[in-house]
C-alpha cells in the first residue's frame, strides 16, 4: 500500500445542481452491473421457444401477433423479471453492505430507485427487443395495417409493476430464498389468474385477458384501447404505489423526500384504484371491450378498406379483406367448383365477399339483391408452439360453411338432414362434383350435408348426378332448382 | 481546539443489554485509537459516530452538527467516511466502480469523481487492481477497497472499524502511514484491538471496557500504566493495555462491592 506524496483534496461537497448528473452515472453503474443482463439469454430463449413459435404460428395480423405479447410473454418475462428485482433488491441486506450504503448522504430512497430502474430497464429492453424481433416478422408478413402498439405498453407497463413488486419484496426480505419464492409466486398467480382472466369485468385487468381484441379489431374496425388503457393505469399504479412505499420508512430520507414518497404512493393507489373501477364498467362488445368513461365512439366505425379480389374459372368473384390477401388464391381454388355449379342459378350468389366476424368462429350467409355470399374466417388467437396456422385452416371452415349456406338456401337441405331425398342427393352430387370434403363428424367444423348411406336409393341417384357432365346437371338445376327447394322433386326424377 | 466529536453521556441499549453505558469524549483532528477487549462497545461507539444507529440517550455532535436532525446528519454523511467492522461488497463491481458508486452516493460534485476515484484508489495501493472485479480480490484487497470508499471523498471525519484486519503486515505499514496523513487534517478513529496499530499510528488512544472509557491519553501514557504493574504482554504498549484494564475491573469491582 503507498500513500501518495500529494493527496487529492477534495472540497466539501455541495450537493442538489448536479443532483440529475449523478443520478444518471449511479444509474449507468447500476445498469452495468445489473443481475438482469445475466438472465437476458434466457429471456430471450424463452420467448423464442414459446411466444415466438406460437405467434408466428398464426396468421400475420398485427392485433394477433401484438396480443401475444400481452398474453404469451407475459408468462415467460413476469417471473423472472420479478425475480431478478428481488435479487437486486435484497442485494444490500444479502452483501451486508446495508450499514455502509445507509449512512451515505444521498437519500436511500434513490439509491433503491437507481436499482429498481436499471433492472427494469434491462427487462424492458428484453421485452420490447424480443417485440420488435416478432414485429419485424410481422411487417415483412402481413398484408394490412400496422404495427398495434396498446398491448406491448400494457405489456411494458406490467413488467415494471413486476419488477417494482419484486424489487420491494426483495428489499422487505432481504434474502437469498426472496428471489426464487418471488419467481414461484409470481407463475402461481399467473397460472390462478389465467382462466378467471375473462370471468369478470375486474378479472379482465389480467393482461392474460382474452377480451381486448374483439373478433376483428385492426381489421374491420380500429383496436379499441378502453380496456388497455385501464390495464395501463393500474398495473402503472401499483408501479408508482410500490416505488412510492419504499420511500416511506425514514431511513429512505428526509421529510421532504417522504413527503414526495407519500403523494407518489397516494397517486399509485389511485391510479390503481382508478383502473379497477374503470375495468369494473367495462362491456365485451363484438369489437372488444368497451370502457365507457373511456370510450371513443370513433372506434366503432368500420375502418375504410379495398378488398382484395379475384375469381376463378366461375367467374364469381371472392373478395377478402386485405389482410387476408395472401389466402386469397386458396380461397377461390376451394370455393370456386361450387361457385361453377351454382352460378346463375336463381338466389346464387354473385359475388363472395368477407365480412367482419362476430364470434371466434367461420360462418357464412347469402343475403341481398343481387345475392351475396358473406363468409366470416376463423382467425385463432393462440396455438401451441409448434402448431402452425396454415392455409387450410383458414380455407377449410369458410369452404363448408359456404357449402353449407348453399346447399341450404338453393336446394332446401340442411345439416341436420332436413331435405327431401332428391334435395340430399342433389346437395350431395354437388359436394362431391365440387371437392368439397365433408368433415367427420364432431370436428366442430361447418357440415354442409353428408352424403347419403352407401346402397341407397339416395346414394345410388347423387352418385349418378354427379357423374353427370357439369353442363347437364347445371342445366337441370336451372330448370328444375325451384321445384326441388321446394321439396317436390323426386329421386326417380332426377337424371 | 476545534473538536470534530463531542459526545456527551452516550449510552445506547440493545434490549436490556447496554453496549455503551455513558460515554464522555472530545476529539479533534489526528488519529484517535479506541482499544478495547471484545464485547467493550467500541463498534456500537463507532455506529453510533457513523449515524448507522441513534444513540438511547446522551448527546452527540459531530462536526459541529447534531445528527438527530435529518439536514445536520446529511452534511456530516457527505464529510464522513465509515468502514464497518464486517465489510460488505458488490461483488461484481469492479474495484473503481465500487469507489465510484459510494463517491455517488457521498454527492460529491461529479466532475471531481474520476480523479478522486482514481485518487483513493492509488492510496491504497491498489492501483493496478482498479478494474478488477472485487470478487477476484483477496481479503485483504477488499479490505483496501473498503479503506479506498471511506477516503474517497476526503472526509472530515474518518471511522474504521477494525481497518487492518486481514492486512498483511507490509500493508499494516503503509495503512499506518496513510492514516497518519489522513490524521494531519481530518478526526480520524480507528476502533482496533491491535494495540501495536494504535502505537504506531494514533495521537491519542481511549480505552474502552464494559461500555465505558477507562483510560485516555496518549500511547505513551498507556504504555506508561504498565509500569510496575507487572501485566502481561510482549510489547510496552500491550502491557500497558492490560495493565489499565485490569486496573479499571478491579476500581469497577470495588465500586460493584461498594
Amino acid at each position: 500500500m503507498t500513500a501518495l506524496g500529494v493527496p487529492a483534496r477534495v472540497r466539501t461537497p455541495r450537493v442538489t445542481r448536479v443532483v440529475p448528473v449523478a443520478a444518471g452515472r449511479l444509474l449507468r453503474l447500476e445498469l452495468r452491473r445489473n443481475a438482469m443482463i445475466w438472465t437476458l439469454p434466457l429471456l430471450a430463449a424463452l420467448f423464442w421457444f414459446d411466444t415466438y413459435r406460437r405467434a408466428t404460428g398464426l396468421p400475420p395480423l398485427w392485433t394477433v401477433r401484438g396480443m401475444a405479447m400481452q398474453w404469451r410473454a407475459m408468462f415467460e418475462f413476469l417471473p423472472f423479471v420479478a425475480g431478478v428485482a428481488a435479487w437486486t433488491g435484497s442485494r444490500d441486506g444479502r452483501r451486508r453492505i446495508t450499514d455502509l450504503v445507509g449512512v451515505t448522504a444521498r437519500p436511500g430512497w434513490v439509491r433503491q430507485l437507481s436499482g429498481w430502474a436499471a433492472t427494469t430497464c434491462w427487462a424492458e429492453a428484453a421485452y420490447l427487443g424480443c417485440a420488435a424481433v416478432l414485429y419485424g416478422v410481422t411487417a415483412a408478413q402481413a398484408t394490412w395495417g400496422g404495427p398495434v402498439w396498446w398491448p406491448l405498453a400494457v405489456g411494458a407497463t406490467c413488467i415494471a409493476a413486476a419488477t417494482a413488486l419484486g424489487f420491494a419484496a426483495g428489499a422487505l426480505l432481504s434474502s437469498r430464498f426472496t428471489p426464487p419464492l418471488v419467481v414461484v409466486v409470481t407463475l402461481m398467480l399467473l397460472v390462478v389468474v389465467s382462466p378467471s382472466a375473462n370471468s369478470d369485468a375486474v378479472g379482465r385487468l389480467s393482461p392474460l385477458s382474452t377480451e381486448t381484441l374483439g373478433t376483428s379489431a385492426g381489421i374491420f374496425h380500429s383496436f379499441i384501447p378502453d380496456l388497455s388503457i385501464a390495464q395501463l393505469m393500474f398495473y402503472g399504479g401499483i408501479a408508482v404505489a410500490v416505488l412510492g412505499a419504499l420511500g416511506l420508512p425514514a431511513i429512505a430520507g428526509g421529510w421532504r423526500l417522504r413527503s414526495a414518497a407519500a403523494v407518489v404512493t397516494v397517486a399509485g393507489l389511485a391510479a390503481a384504484g382508478t383502473g379497477v373501477g374503470l375495468a369494473g364498467t367495462s362491456d365485451v362488445t363484438a369489437n372488444g371491450v368497451v370502457i365507457p368513461a373511456l370510450h371513443d365512439t370513433a372506434s366503432d366505425r368500420p375502418t375504410p378498406y379495398t378488398p382484395a379480389c379475384d375469381h376463378g374459372g366461375s367467374t364469381i368473384p371472392v373478395c377478402l379483406h386485405p389482410a387476408f390477401k395472401t389466402y386469397l388464391p386458396a380461397l377461390i381454388a376451394a370455393l370456386d367448383p361450387l361457385l361453377g355449379e351454382v352460378a346463375g342459378l336463381p338466389g346464387a350468389p354473385v359475388r363472395v365477399t368477407q365480412t367482419a366476424s362476430l364470434q371466434f368462429d367461420a360462418d357464412a350467409t347469402i343475403d341481398g339483391s343481387p345475392p351475396v355470399l358473406h363468409l366470416t374466417v376463423f382467425v385463432p388467437t393462440d396455438t401451441v408452439p409448434n402448431s402452425r396456422y396454415t392455409t387450410d385452416d383458414f380455407v377449410d371452415p369458410p369452404q363448408l360453411a359456404a357449402a353449407a349456406t348453399i346447399t341450404r338456401t338453393l336446394i332446401g337441405v340442411d345439416s341436420s338432414g332436413g331435405g327431401s331425398p332428391a334435395q340430399q342427393a342433389v346437395a350431395a352430387a354437388l359436394l362431391k362434383a365440387a371437392n368439397v370434403p365433408l368433415p367427420p363428424p364432431g370436428v366442430g367444423l361447418p357440415t354442409p350435408g353428408q352424403m347419403p348411406p352407401a346402397g341407397s336409393p339416395a346414394y345410388a341417384a347423387a352418385q349418378r348426378f354427379a357423374a353427370l357432365p357439369a353442363a347437364t346437371r347445371h342445366a337441370w338445376l336451372a330448370a328444375h332448382l325451384s321445384t326441388l327447394r321446394a321439396g317436390h322433386v323426386t329421386l326417380a326424377q332426377l337424371p | 481546539m476545534n473538536d470534530n466529536i463531542v459526545i456527551t453521556d452516550l449510552a445506547r441499549r440493545f434490549g436490556r443489554f447496554k453496549a455503551v453505558a455513558g460515554v464522555d469524549l472530545e476529539v479533534g483532528a489526528g488519529v484517535f485509537g479506541l482499544l478495547g477487549p471484545n464485547g467493550a462497545g467500541k463498534t456500537s461507539l463507532l455506529r453510533m459516530m457513523a449515524t448507522v444507529i441513534r444513540p438511547s440517550s446522551g448527546r452527540l455532535r459531530l462536526l459541529g452538527r447534531d445528527p438527530g436532525s435529518y439536514g445536520p446528519r446529511k452534511e456530516i454523511r457527505r464529510r464522513l467516511g465509515y468502514l464497518p467492522q464486517n465489510f460488505g461488497h458488490y461483488p461484481s463491481f469492479t474495484v473503481a466502480e465500487f469507489v465510484e458508486y459510494f463517491a455517488l452516493l457521498k454527492e460529491m460534485p461529479p466532475q471531481r469523481i474520476p480523479a478522486a476515484v482514481a485518487s483513493a484508489i492509488e492510496r491504497v495501493g491498489l492501483g493496478d487492481r482498479a478494474r478488477k472485479k472485487l470478487r477476484t480480490l483477496s481479503g485483504g484487497m477488499l479490505r483496501r477497497a473498503g479503506i479506498a470508499q471511506a477516503i474517497v471523498n476526503d472526509p472530515e471525519l474518518v471511522l474504521l472499524d477494525e481497518p487492518t484486519a486481514g492486512l498483511d503486515p507490509e500493508q499494516r505499514v503503509a495503512f499506518r502511514a496513510l492514516l497518519r496523513e489522513l490524521g494531519q487534517r481530518a478526526t480520524v478513529v480507528v476502533s482496533t484491538h491491535l494495540v501495536e496499530d494504535v502505537g504506531a499510528a494514533c495521537t491519542e488512544v481511549a480505552l474502552m471496557d464494559g461500555g465505558k472509557i477507562v483510560f485516555r491519553g496518549t500511547p505513551g501514557e498507556l504504555t506508561a500504566g504498565a509500569e510496575g504493574a507487572g501485566a502481561a504482554g510482549d510489547a510496552p504498549l500491550e502491557r500497558g493495555y492490560s495493565a489499565v484494564l485490569a486496573q479499571a475491573r478491579a476500581t469497577a469491582a470495588a465500586a460493584a462491592r461498594s
